[in-house]
């Protein structure tokens, strides 16, 4: 943007409606930041192993693949759905980029074919369901979800495999000191956010988010949208469950499941409405590092796996309602500077 | 001439005889000095208002004068900043809806307060207090027929709201306010969607009232109603008293500059000049699609024309239909050229009547709003051209004379004729090829209007046909070339030229209204059947056949199925899914969800296991039981207030909540410990021959809540909240505490589930419970319950609950593994969903024609 030099139209300015300034940083985005920032300095000092080289090497490749998950998370919450089949299909497609290759490097690249078309399929039966039946997108995805299980469980019957030693190397690999899958994130966060906030698709993709019915009335091919949100979905689950399945040495049947929650997490913490609408893509990204690093803090500082949970639930608790109080309301009720009640005549 | 709004000022209107206002009567309402603002911007400044016993007064002023936001203090649904209240000689502290109720203050809206998923008679019981049925009618059901026979509205009580027309809904909401027999009687515009002789009838009740000394207050744009029904007049501009003068000593004239501080003429945009020259840029043949049949125009080039006719004949239908935005048959020619639904909807503009809901994208900002249909044509390469999008925006707003903030601006933030002219600049944006506009001036101010009207007539000569839809004969009459007046979904008459007078119009429209009518006592003959099918219990009945006839097929298979062992063990797994789901359809009621129900039941049985041990008293037992209930009770009431008071969604409050006891679980135990007393678990597993006495338990409150949910208050409420939180809370009841009774629900039936885990487990296990969650939602969807809220019942989750269950015990018969268990979970979920959601559609779809 703002790279034009010349424009068309009037040169006179038009007046009336004036331009006004545009938020190119939202609050969410700000918000999620400034705890990352805060996060990060409070592990330098109370917990400074958390941020020992080899842990975060460990910890960053983990954040990248959960803000994969969690981007196409955004898209369906932007649709006002929710998408609880991430897990089942996360799944499948870690299973099938393990499973079908068994070990062989040549076999991986037509694996990963294979797992873009489930996603692709998956991604049609959701759209197709909340789109054209639509079907509220949690009772959908919950069907689909056992769907995409029973899929897993037919193709590898539960049975784990190791993954192929290419896909290591890339899930282990670093470029200038930063693990690749940091970098896949980072450039599909990029990719993501530019066609949302840049092409007229996105554009109308916001706006049947915003308001289905408004859109629809514009002119606006309504379901092609509502429903294409859960391919684009499914699509990034299978790029996320590539990079997982390139980081853990032999995954489960079930690491899908590892992702439903946090993702749902991260979009909320990103600042994205559960109702729908305008998404924040990078916020979303960033809150992904937030959580898997707040993993890493509380597990330096030695306790167990359930406070984690804990500092969790609080993370999330504050992250919504920083969005959802009306906090000077709730000062001034607080702080009264003159009755709101009806005063005496 | 003077018009104001869309009615002629006719004098010979005024006919009530008035009793001379009394200044020594006491007023009914005295509201004194109110202010009122919202987000800082003033709505309403220092404005006193009395309304006398016996009196109608009407509140005139534009849109954005503050009349609304005065009655709905005066109604308790907001409360004033600053300024006193007082009714009937006291003061009010604090007026509450429930207050007003009390105090015998009743609202008509202009949108009704109505809960669309519940029947009249419902609609009815949850509205009017039990007092005032009784005193028309010992039966409550003759009650309430009397009532609804009050305002001539022929439905059945036990017709779902949601599948009446927009007309019928305002008399149920007419009905319900006169049935309480109010001392203040408040009525904002009532008499827009009503049909004349509907109006006819609702003045004669309103004057009924008055005799009986009943205080109303009559909100209106129209002056001729002012004329004809009210003995005093307010006036409001801005947010501020303008005056209050009787009505028979106030000229048009007066009450005009009061209401726009100008006087203001006929504002329509000279005609369009015919000649035979013209070619026919529209021609429409026989278009034809629910709610409407059979309409063929013709449209020449420089023509407006308009669609007319009393509300609820099917314009509203056509005209989507027509701009390619519902299905339809027969053809519409554009230019010549053949135009299908296809090309319709990407050529054709629509401005739908209801910007707020239809028209706006209202978390958005002008520029994306005004935007959205020319993003095609912004672009270079892939990417839209920022600068070239604020140039085509701001030229476009400026031709229309918008005024907002700026670009930037929330569209919620414009004022309702700027806002409809968002809308337009977006129609515009489209450079569509026809543009249809559906009540293109409701809710906007008189200057606005005549800007629009301005607008609309420049695209008509700029060669673009235009077809507007309007109940207001006034603006037919002084806008539009041709009128079609329509009826029951049929064009009635095709008025051109000379003939388009609002005379013309009314008449053809009045004249077919008969069959209207008559077609409204007709309905009343829907059948049992079909109410059956549409009603709540029908997945009951679905439900038992798919379980006999797989019952009966796994037991074809396999004999043992009915052994002893096998019935015991399938039903004590139902009773405690069945507690759980039982709890998750409170919330689902509600239209909220509960994700949090498995992770607490499996944080009650860790916790249990703690307390409820062989080699510890039965006191201390008692002790782990008790805690178990405080634990369940804070956290249905902590998810309860972070929706609520912290404004949390569903899911993200019971996401932080299920995250949190999980946490808590492995916090209290790392590992499965703790083995639960032999005594109490064989307690819980007690059987009555080979059915576990937890079954019946289940069985039991099952039907127990579904007679609740049916016949006492609470459950009534309960509904009510999630059909329609607005609705409800405008008719009195408290949301916030219903809600809290509702996730309270949940987590108290899920600790009876919980109690049922603890003999199932034996054992304080964390990493138990939470698949609990998805399983209960499955369970409640299968029984039919609707996630929108308002719509379900216990008995089908009780249905559900036991099929899911019958299900994973079929694959253990049937010799199939897991994944068996996973496709047939999938399947039936989805099967089920798009079963219920079909029919719903399909009851709603007559309604929503209209």
């Amino acid at each position: 943007m703002g790279v034009e030099r010349h424009r068309e139209g009037p040169a006179e300015p038009v007046s009336g409606v004036p331009r006004g300034s545009r938020n190119v940083i939202s609050r969410g985005l700000l918000t999620v930041v400034a705890a990352t920032a805060l996060l990060f300095a409070l592990s330098e000092v109370v917990a400074s192993s958390s941020l020992a080289h080899g842990t975060l090497l460990t910890m960053l490749p983990f954040a990248g693949a959960l803000a994969i998950a969690g981007l196409g998370q955004t898209f369906v919450v932007m649709q006002g759905g929710i998408d609880l089949s991430i897990a089942g299909g996360l799944s499948l497609y870690v299973v099938i980029v393990t499973k079908y290759p068994a070990g062989v490097n040549g076999r991986l690249l037509p694996a990963i074919g294979i797992a873009i078309a489930a996603a692709v399929v998956a991604g049609l039966i959701n759209g197709f369901l909340v789109g054209r039946m639509r079907l509220n997108p949690i009772v959908a995805t919950l069907g689909t979800n056992a769907l995409l299980f029973g899929a897993v469980l037919w193709y590898s019957a539960g049975i784990p495999t190791t993954t192929t030693a290419r896909l290591s190397r890339i899930g282990s690999g670093v470029w200038f000191g930063v693990p690749i899958p940091v970098y896949i994130a980072a450039l599909t966060t990029a990719v993501a956010t530019v066609v949302v906030k840049l092409t007229p698709a996105g554009r109308r993709f916001e706006g049947v988010g915003a308001n289905a019915t408004s859109a629809f009335t514009a002119g606006v091919k309504v379901r092609r949208y509502a429903g294409g949100a859960y391919v684009w979905a499914q699509l990034l689950y299978c790029l996320a469950a590539i990079v997982h399945a390139s980081i853990v040495n032999q995954p489960t049947a079930y690491e899908g499941n590892n992702y439903l929650l946090p993702s749902v997490a991260a979009v909320v913490l990103g600042g994205t409405s559960l109702l729908g609408g305008r998404g924040y893509l990078v916020a979303t990204a960033i809150a992904a590092l937030f959580l898997s690093q707040l993993d890493q803090f509380v597990l330096a500082l030695g306790v167990s796996y359930a406070s984690r949970s804990l500092v969790e639930a609080g993370a999330l608790a504050a992250g919504v309602a920083i969005y959802t109080i009306d906090w000077r309301a709730a000062a001034r009720r607080a702080f009264p500077r003159r009755t709101t009640t009806l005063a005496p005549t | 001439m003077i018009v104001l709004g869309d009615r002629m000022v006719d004098a010979s209107a005024i006919s009530i005889p008035v009793e001379d206002s009394d200044a020594t009567r006491q007023p009914t309402l005295s509201m004194v000095d109110i202010t009122k603002r919202f987000d800082g911007v003033a709505a309403l400044t220092d404005v006193s208002l009395d309304v006398l016993g016996g009196e109608v007064h009407a509140l005139l002023g534009e849109n954005g004068a503050g009349k609304s936001t005065l009655m709905n203090i005066a109604s308790g649904a907001l409360a004033p900043d600053l300024g006193t209240i007082v009714f009937g000689g006291d003061e009010i502290g604090e007026l509450t809806p429930a207050v007003a109720r009390g105090l015998g203050i009743a609202m008509v809206h202009q949108h009704p307060a109505i809960l669309p998923d519940m029947t009249v008679a419902e609609n009815i019981r949850v509205a009017v207090g039990r007092e005032h049925l009784e005193r028309r009618d010992a039966d409550l059901t003759k009650a309430m027929r009397a009532v609804l026979d009050d305002v001539h509205f022929f439905g059945h009580l036990e017709d779902r709201v949601s599948s009446l027309s927009v007309a019928r809904r305002h008399l149920l909401e007419l009905a319900k306010a006169f049935a309480v027999s109010p001392r203040l009687l408040i009525l904002d515009e009532p008499t827009a969607p009503l049909s004349q002789d509907s109006v006819v009838l609702l003045f004669d009740v309103v004057r009924k009232f008055a005799a009986a000394g009943t205080a109303v207050v009559y909100i209106t744009h129209r002056l001729g109603e002012v004329r004809e029904i009210a003995d005093r007049v307010t006036v409001l501009r801005d947010g501020t008293l303008r005056g209050t003068e009787s009505v028979r000593d106030v000229s048009d004239a007066d009450l005009l500059a009061l209401i726009v501080g100008r006087r203001l003429d006929a504002s329509f945009p000279p005609k369009h000049v015919a000649s035979i020259e013209d070619p026919a840029l529209l021609q429409v043949d026989a278009l034809s699609g629910p709610g409407f049949n059979d309409i063929s125009l013709t449209l020449r080039s420089g023509e407006i024309v308009g669609i007319g006719g009393v509300v609820g004949n099917g314009q509203p239908a056509f005209l989507r239909a027509l701009a390619g935005r519902r299905s339809s048959t027969g053809s519409v020619r554009l230019d010549g050229k053949a135009f299908s639904r296809r090309r319709l909807f990407e050529g054709a503009a629509y401005m739908p009547a209801d910007r707020l809901t239809d028209g706006l994208m209202l978390d958005l900002n002008v520029r994306e709003n005004a935007a959205i249909t020319a993003l095609g044509r912004l672009t270079t390469g892939p990417f839209i051209r920022r600068r070239r999008e604020i140039d085509v925006v701001q030229r476009e707003l400026s031709e229309l004379a918008v005024r907002a903030p700026s670009l930037e601006a929330p569209v919620s933030s414009l004022s309702g004729g700027n806002q409809q002219k968002v809308v337009m600049a977006r129609s515009m944006l489209a450079q569509p090829a026809l543009l249809v506009a559906d009540e293109p001036t409701q809710g906007v101010d008189v200057g606005a209007r005549a800007e629009i009207y301005r607008i609309l007539r420049e695209i008509a000569d700029n060669g673009v046909p235009v077809v507007v839809g309007s109940s207001d004969t006034k603006e037919l009459e002084g806008l539009c070339d041709r009128v079609i007046v329509m009826s029951r979904g049929q064009a009635v008459a095709t008025l051109d030229g000379e003939e388009v007078t609002e005379e013309k119009i009314v008449h053809a429209a009045i004249s077919a209204t008969a069959h209207a009518a008559e077609a409204a006592r007709r309905e009343r003959g829907a059948s049992r059947l079909s109410r059956f099918i549409e009603g709540d219990y029908a997945p009951v009945i679905v439900l038992g056949i798919v379980m006999l006839a797989l019952g009966a097929y796994i037991l074809s298979r396999n004999h043992r199925y009915l052994s002893n062992f096998n019935i015991t063990s399938v039903e004590f797994a139902c009773a405690a899914l069945g507690f759980i789901s039982l709890g998750q359809t409170f919330v689902l009621l509600l239209g909220g969800i509960d994700l949090s129900v498995g992770p607490l039941a499996g944080f009650l049985v860790v916790l249990a296991s703690f307390f409820v041990l062989d080699g510890k008293s039965p006191a201390i037992w008692a002790l782990g039981f008790a805690l178990m209930f405080v634990a369940a009770a804070a956290v249905g009431l902590l998810n309860g207030a972070l929706v609520r008071f912290a404004k949390f969604t569903p899911v993200a409050a019971t996401l932080v909540t299920y995250i949190g006891l999980g946490g808590l679980a492995f916090t209290l135990r790392s590992a499965p410990d703790g083995y639960i007393a032999a005594s109490v678990t064989n307690a819980i597993e007690t059987k009555i021959g080979p059915i576990p006495v937890a079954f019946i338990a289940f069985v039991v409150i099952a039907f127990a809540l579904e007679l609740g949910l049916r016949r006492s208050k609470l459950g009534l409420r309960l509904r009510a909240a999630g059909s329609s939180e607005e609705s409800a809370r405008r008719v009195g009841i408290p949301i916030n505490r219903v809600v809290l009774i509702g996730y309270l629900g949940a987590s108290l039936l899920t600790l009876l589930g919980a109690v049922v885990l603890l003999a199932q487990l034996g054992v304080g296990d964390p990493g138990q419970g939470s698949s609990y969650t998805l399983t209960s939602i499955t369970a409640v969807v299968l029984g039919g319950t609707s996630l929108l809220g308002g719509r379900g019942t216990f008995v089908g989750t009780l249905m559900g609950a036991g099929l899911s269950v019958q299900v994973l015990n079929a694959t253990v018969f049937l010799g199939l593994d897991q994944k068996w268990q996973y496709i047939f979970q999938g399947l039936l979920i989805v099967a089920g969903a798009i079963i219920y959601s079909e029919v719903r559609r399909s009851a709603s779809r007559g309604a929503v024609e209209s």
